[in-house]
């Protein structure tokens, strides 16, 4: 990844891990879950979509998805700037550098178990 | 991330495990501390027990219930004098504690007559209150009393009372959290669905996680009755057994201390499809978000606004005379669980202090997860401190204040430094926008009472000064600030009531007219 589309990501994640608490429920599972539907619905919003939300699980996941949209046009202008594809990188990039954060690279050993 | 060893904890080398640095650079792939593990022997500990979490934390702040405990006396220790949520029924639930004081003889015999006997007498000594929850504690749980079937006798004998078993001994896990997990998936089990509530708005939320604490739940509940929505049960602060009884109904879960309540919440969303919104309600920002999230959710953001935009401009000029004078000053942030990742970012942001180390008594690896994320740099995160650790992390990173329980706080107190109570609060409550102000006004004058002017000498060896004169908190905060924030003509000291509670609940609200039969959520 080059260094600027890096730095982008950071600030990104950076936002996201101080200040929103959906990205840590206790399981991988639900984990995965929730960065999916919040960061996919946020892709969309940022490049004027509008995203279809058929569940309530699905609204709730869209009621982060529009504020952290919001959030990131106002504190990182240079979003506004970028294409709809650049967008949709960036955000994909979150997504892995999130997964990775929250899932994959967690050393939380609660993340498999069973049960809630 | 390294991890930290202290000195005193050297003795005890799986201690290490249990407390990091957070570096420069470094995330939470590095290192994270162990949680929710068994107190490792040798550790003294500051936790509580199974039973502890489940009744003292969970069950006994719902308000119109009679809250029995199955065992010796003792074990009813954390009740009056420790807790501090309230309710708008005169306290009942507070007022009023039941044992059935097991003895030698019922270990011996059978504790299960002593327990039929004290449930008719309670409800006999209270005829107007009809709901009981019964907690198991270790000594009956060893000698195996059934209470359920004795509940179920009672429930024969006296139609009209409902009562909850609570099967949560001390025993029953690592800490209190083991007794949080079980109470939340046994009042589901037994309770949720037994009760069909009136729906009489078109936005209809319970309120999770959330007990009440010096009125916390009633500030809340007046932001929602502004915006229209009912809120259905509140688990459990301020909380009716039968509201509880009736969550399966409620569009929506707005979950705060998810620490202690994100099971039911999660067994909610997978029974009943009813999404789980977690939020937090300490700090300007936070509180707004959250307020913003549940508008758009209904599609009434604008009344989430109205409240936002006026609460704002009423409280932020005082928000911001502490910030002045608090800006720079170390705190030690040590409660029990969630408020080490609700308050690590915003008490930075917006009170401008500097959290030097996060702790948790209970907490899991989760909830360190959140509070690293959220601290600064060179924060120590230790998890299930020992109080030798504790001291020995006052002397390192010399704090101002810290924010921990009421017996860890004595621990700090005579080690020089003033401390809040992070669980029960000083003077809250410290929800909403008010209650940060609240929140700003105790530190304040927790940090810059003259008393530790004089409580810090020693007096065997330091000199005690006789030419001091008379001095208050503003003479020592406002000594180094410039003079256009001292006179800043915006900035005030707070100046709500001494109780805001009373107040709110003589409140009336506008009527939002019900639309249209409400949908029922679905997965
Ligand atoms: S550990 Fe057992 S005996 Fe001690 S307070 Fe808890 S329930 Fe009671």
């Amino acid at each position: 990844m080059e260094d600027l589309t890096k730095d982008r990501v950071e600030q990104l994640l950076n936002y996201i891990m101080k200040k929103c608490l959906w990205q840590f429920n206790s399981r991988a599972w639900d984990r995965r879950k929730q960065n999916a539907g919040i960061l996919g619905q946020t892709a969309q919003l940022l490049c004027g979509e509008t995203p279809v939300h058929e569940t309530a699980n699905d609204k709730c996941y869209w009621v982060d998805a529009v504020l952290l949209a919001r959030e990131y046009r106002a504190r990182f202008p240079w979003i506004n700037e970028l294409s709809h594809d650049e967008i949709k990188a960036l955000i994909k990039a979150l997504h892995e550098r999130l997964d990775f954060l929250t899932i994959d690279g967690s050393l939380n050993e609660e993340l498999t178990v069973q049960h809630y | 991330m390294p991890y930290h060893e202290f000195e005193a904890s050297k003795c005890i080398p799986e201690r290490k495990q249990h407390a990091v640095i957070k570096g420069p650079g470094e995330d939470l792939s590095h290192a994270l501390p162990k949680g929710y593990l068994n107190t490792i022997p040798g550790s003294i500990s500051e936790r509580g027990c199974a039973y502890c979490g489940a009744k003292h934390v969970i069950g006994t702040p719902m308000k119109d219930v009679i809250h029995i405990s199955h065992g010796p006396v003792g074990c009813t220790y954390d009740t009056w004098q420790t807790k501090r949520y309230i309710s708008d029924n005169n306290n009942f639930q507070l007022k009023y504690t039941f044992a059935t004081d097991v003895k030698e003889k019922h270990i011996v015999f059978g504790a299960e007559p002593l327990l039929k006997k004290n449930i008719h007498e309670a409800f006999d000594a209270f005829p107007e209150i009809k709901r009981m929850t019964i907690y198991q504690t270790c000594a009956t749980a060893l000698i195996g009393d059934d209470i359920d079937a004795i509940a179920q006798e009672v429930m024969e004998e006296r139609p009209d009372v409902d009562i909850f078993v609570c099967n949560s001994p001390g025993f029953a896990g690592p800490s209190q959290s083991g007794g949080h997990h079980k109470i939340n998936i046994a009042w589901i089990n037994q309770k949720v669905g037994t009760v069909e509530p009136e729906i009489t708005s078109d936005y209809v939320i319970n309120y999770v996680g959330e007990y009440n604490i010096q009125g916390d739940q009633e500030v809340m509940l007046d932001f929602f009755n502004r915006m229209g929505i009912q809120v259905l049960s509140t688990f459990t602060g301020n909380g009716s057994y039968d509201g509880l009884r009736a969550m399966h109904r409620a569009h929506l879960n707005v979950l705060e201390c998810a620490r202690s309540a994100e099971y039911i919440c999660d067994e909610l969303r997978a029974r009943y499809g009813i999404p789980r919104l977690d939020i937090d309600g300490f700090g300007f920002e936070p509180l707004s978000g959250s307020l913003r999230k549940i508008g758009l959710f209904f599609g009434i953001e604008d009344r989430a606004e109205a409240i936002i935009a006026e609460e704002t401009a009423k409280w932020k000029p005082q928000l911001d005379w502490y910030k002045e004078r608090l800006k720079g000053k170390r705190v030690c942030l040590w409660p029990g669980g969630s408020k080490l990742w609700h308050w690590a970012h915003v008490i930075e942001e917006e009170m401008g202090l500097k959290v030097v180390s996060v702790y948790t008594k209970f907490g899991h690896q989760g909830d360190m997860e959140k509070g690293i994320s959220r601290c600064s740099e060179g924060a120590l995160a230790i998890d299930d401190p020992n109080e030798l650790e504790g001291l020995e992390a006052i002397e390192m990173l010399k704090p101002d204040v810290i924010f921990t329980g009421k017996r860890p706080g004595e621990v700090a107190k005579k080690a020089g430094v003033p401390y809040l109570n992070a669980h029960g609060y000083h003077n809250g409550p410290y929800k909403g926008y008010e209650g940060w102000v609240r929140f700003a006004r105790d530190i304040y004058n927790a940090i810059y009472s003259p008393m530790h002017q004089l409580s810090n000498l020693d007096i065997s060896k330091d000199e005690i000064p006789t030419d001091n004169g008379f001095l208050t908190r503003k003479m020592l905060s406002d000594a180094t600030l410039p003079p256009e924030v001292v006179n800043d003509p915006i900035l005030k000291q707070y100046d709500g009531k001494l109780d805001p509670i009373p107040d709110l609940r003589a409140k009336t609200y506008p009527v939002f007219p019900k639309k249209e039969p409400a949908p029922v959520a679905a997965e």
